[in-house]
């Protein structure tokens, strides 16, 4: 054990927790001391939902203490937590998607906002106006959470934790990972001005080096046990990454070598022109050629998840033209696009994604099932190997195949998802952030499977949470702002701080290579 | 896993069949006459109309719907197609023709649901209730009286003997079971129908024509209604206004007890196969035992009740089963390990 600083807040002793078919959590120790941040890492499946989840005492232990200052308690409820002043900003944001954005931060503690018995509606909305403004975040307290970005919810989540419940250990499970760049920078500043107020936060990231970052203190957690706590100071990327993998972990810049070869020889597949959704993108026109890794870059916001469902029939166009290999279509759903070579990964895994009562290997095949059906039946020796072969390459953990994809890991649903379009093969991909929630190992995979699997198939158009991912594995990017193509780059010239303006709205034309026509 | 746990968990999966045979045996002790060749024929003769209305009810609960039309549709195909053929048809036609149209009539209606529901958004429960209550009055409008005599062909299905007197009822309705069953676990098309079911937004992203999928349910769900029907108008020999009354919650009832779900994605032919079978033997049982019709009526209800507490104790219990094989693993491992771990609970 580490040597003992300041006062523990929060001790966890030999938590175990045994799920139907696997052991979560095995025999894990863990001191949190007060007004630090704490970071958990490890791979999808390693246990930090599950050990925050028993904090926030949604999850109840199989075995093992938590003792918070000098209370002991086998387990905790949620009323308790609430009690205790635990708060915690779930992995999956769930917000009440037809309620305000007022509604949501103050649910179900109305009490701060009502004189009485009686709701104060009109209170309730200054409130939520005020604290809205004193976190930094530009939203109408009247919006209806439903329209928000998914990155917004999130943020709504963080600051009803931080600021309405005033909780005194807050926990946010992976909610950089749905935030953009500029969101990232209001939540680093939030952490930071909770932790000067003596608030003890557990940060759960895949990031190492955001973690280093914001952390003080890391807890490793490798297949359900801990493997260490280590203090920030002493660690580098390198190190952490070792760690969370259980071995010498060397970054493969898997793409640096790829040739920049000539765009132009190869064959159009997709190509759209001046596309509009009135509010949400103006003359959107850009190709993508066969076998190119084709990256959008964009705050939220900025249009891209929109753009990619009007393209795909799941959401109307006001105007404009798409073609397929030259020829004029437009799709009527994404079953019409499937048909026809177009598969879409969705931003939202787990209402758009996965289906939850299904398991693993009905999700798998689902987008794929012309490919291994003989005679109208499936053949099960087909799907088998498929199944198989998905599961290790992308390194999906699960107790079997047969497992319901409601009880994985969030980063192995994401898995799921994207091998799902994996197996499908069609000429067009189009990944709205694949790399969301997937630990360091397996977002290399997934980024070298894009990169050398996919591409070998067809065109893919890709967005990310981060521009690293896009830098990566791009063989030209695309920067939108504001619903409009601002800027456009060659792998030859990316550049880092280029690419980081133009997606802010600082465009510099003489840096950028070719301004997309409009 | 350990084969105890593998015959566990099976058992649990087919826990219907289980019920099945337990109540079978009680009856076979505790009532007269009812371990006899001709009751049990009589028990499956008597359980499939039911169980073709469980059949569509329940593959209507698999795309998370419900049709609460179906006892309607039951009335109405037959009705509607005898009076085209003995009335409206101009020089009539025959009885396989009326047959068909039995078939179409309620394959239409079934459509016309799914269209409502599928394309243009209607909510499935107000839509069917429409319905329900609309053919039911649409029936009694146009059959006044019953009609008969029907035709010998016409009645064949329902009423006909073969091999050592058994009705022809049971052979077509176990091969129709056999063929959703095929269908639903081994093709495409029923694994379209789970995933719509399951999570419907997933599914309609992921490429399945969802709408399509609520067409075919319904029009599936309306067909077998017609089935229904030509089997109770040929039982009865004659088509008359009050068929099917008070059927669908039965039949909603059965499905839920044979795995199907009001949320949808769940529930196997099969297993509503053995949900009508339960149902049907539990009203011969009680009137072997000369229970009062309307006590039969209110031990149905109970049983609905059971069946929706037994789904979420089957839930219960298959995780706890794989809770405790984990357990032991783990206590296995850990002794090689020399750690101590002592499961509590
Ligand atoms: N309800 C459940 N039933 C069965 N197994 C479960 C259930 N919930 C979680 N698990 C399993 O417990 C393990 C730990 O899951 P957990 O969600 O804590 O992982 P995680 O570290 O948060 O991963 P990620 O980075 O992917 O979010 C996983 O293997 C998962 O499959
Ligand atoms: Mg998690």
């Amino acid at each position: 054990m580490w040597e003992k600083k300041g006062k523990i807040v929060l001790g966890l002793y030999g938590i175990s927790k045994v799920y139907p078919g696997t052991v979560a959590l095995h025999d894990v120790n863990l001191e949190i001391e007060k007004g630090v941040v704490h970071g958990i890492i490890g791979k999808n499946g390693a246990g930090k939902t599950t050990l925050v989840g028993i904090i926030a005492g949604i999850i109840s232990p199989t075995k093992g203490e938590i003792v918070i200052e000098d209370r002991h308690y086998t387990h905790l409820s949620c009323i308790k937590a609430r009690q205790e002043n635990i708060s915690i900003v779930p992995q999956e944001p769930q917000l009440m998607l037809d309620l305000s954005v007022a509604e949501n931060l103050f649910i179900p503690n109305y009490h701060l906002a009502s004189k009485g018995r009686r709701i104060h509606w009109d209170e309730m909305y200054i409130k939520a106006e005020n604290i809205l403004k004193q976190a930094g975040l530009g939203l109408n307290s009247r919006a209806q959470a439903g329209e928000l970005s998914i990155s917004d919810r999130q943020l709504v989540l963080v600051v009803k934790a931080c600021y309405v419940e005033q909780a005194r250990i807050i926990i946010l499970d992976e909610v950089s990972a749905s935030l953009t760049q500029k969101d990232e920078k209001l939540l680093y500043r939030i952490i930071e001005e909770r932790k000067r107020e003596g608030k003890t936060i557990l940060f759960i990231s895949h990031r190492t080096d955001e973690l280093l970052e914001i952390c003080d203190r890391v807890t490793v957690l490798r297949d359900g046990r801990s493997v260490t706590t280590v203090s920030c100071d002493t660690l580098n990327m390198e190190k952490l990454s070792s760690l969370i993998v259980g071995e010498e972990f060397r970054f493969q810049r898997i793409c640096n070598e790829i040739a920049a070869c000539d765009q132009r020889e190869k064959e159009t597949v997709l190509e759209v022109q001046n596309l509009t959704k009135l509010g949400a993108f103006q003359n959107i026109s850009f190709t993508l050629k066969d076998k190119e890794v084709l990256g959008i870059a964009g705050l939220r916001g900025s249009g891209r998840t929109e753009i990619f469902r009007s393209i795909m029939g799941i959401e109307p166009l006001d105007e404009g033209l798409i073609k397929l290999k030259g020829k004029k279509v437009r799709f009527a759903s994404p079953a019409d696009a499937l048909k026809k070579g177009l598969a879409f990964l969705p931003e939202d895994r787990e209402s758009e994604g996965i289906i939850s009562s299904l398991s693993v290997r009905e999700n798998l095949v689902l987008s794929a099932l012309k490919k291994i059906t003989r005679i109208f039946c499936i053949h099960k020796q087909t799907e088998k190997d498929m199944i198989t072969h998905l599961i290790h390459s992308l390194d999906i953990k699960i107790s079997s195949a047969e497992q319901e994809v409601s009880q994985l890991s969030g980063g192995n649903k994401q898995k799921v998802v994207v091998g799902r379009i994996v197996a499908n093969q069609p000429r067009v991909y189009i990944l709205d952030e694949p790399t969301r929630g997937i630990d360091i190992a397996a977002k290399e995979s997934v980024l070298k499977i894009i990169r050398e699997q996919l591409s070998q198939t067809g065109g893919i158009i890709l967005t990310s949470p981060g521009l690293e991912d896009l830098l990566l594995v791009c063989d030209r990017i695309l920067v939108l702002y504001r619903g409009r193509l601002v800027a456009e780059m060659r792998r030859e010239n990316f550049s880092e701080t280029t690419l980081f303006n133009a997606v802010q709205g600082g465009t510099e034309p003489n840096q950028v290579a070719g301004v997309a026509s409009n | 896993m350990s084969k105890k746990t593998r015959v566990q968990m099976f058992l649990l999966d087919n826990l219907i069949w289980l019920i099945v045979i337990g109540f079978f045996l009680l009856n076979a002790i505790i009532t007269p006459h009812f371990a006899t060749y001709n009751n049990i024929v009589n028990i499956f003769y008597h359980s499939s109309i039911m169980s073709m209305l469980i059949l569509g009810q329940g593959l209507i609960l698999i795309i998370g719907r419900l049709d609460l039309s179906i006892e309607s549709t039951l009335a109405f195909a037959p009705g509607v197609a005898m009076l085209l053929v003995t009335q409206w048809l101009p020089g009539g036609a025959g009885p396989v023709s009326a047959i068909i149209l039995t078939l179409a009539v309620g394959a239409l209606v079934g459509l016309f649901n799914g269209y409502c529901i599928g394309k243009i958004g209607v909510n499935p429960f107000l839509q069917t209730l429409s319905m329900l209550i609309m053919l039911r009055g649409l029936v009694l409008f146009l059959v006044p009286f019953s009609i008969f005599p029907l035709h010998d062909v016409y009645t064949y299905a329902g009423k006909a003997r073969i091999f050592g007197n058994i009705p022809v009822a049971i052979p077509i309705t176990i091969a129709i079971f056999i063929i959703f069953h095929f269908v639903i676990q081994y093709t495409p098309f029923g694994r379209f129908f789970m995933a719509t079911g399951g999570n419907p937004k997933a599914s309609f992203i992921s490429g399945i024509n969802t709408t399509r999928i609520v067409m075919y349910a319904f029009m599936l769900s309306g067909l077998l209604a017609a089935v229904a029907g030509l089997l109770y108008a040929g039982r009865q020999g004659s088509v008359n206004n009050s068929m099917g009354d008070g059927m669908v919650l039965l039949a909603f009832a059965g499905a839920i007890l044979g795995g199907a779900s009001l949320e949808g994605g769940k529930g196997t032919p099969m297993g509503m196969l053995g949900g009508g079978i339960l149902l049907g033997m539990i009203s011969n049982s009680l009137n072997l035992l000369g229970v009062g019709v309307t006590l039969v009526y209110a031990t149905k209800g109970a049983l609905i009740f059971v069946a929706i507490v037994l789904d979420r104790i089957k839930v219960k219990l298959r995780n706890h089963l794989m809770q405790k094989e984990q357990l032991e693993k783990i206590l296995h491992q850990s002794k090689g390990d020399g750690e101590s771990f002592s499961p509590s609970s």
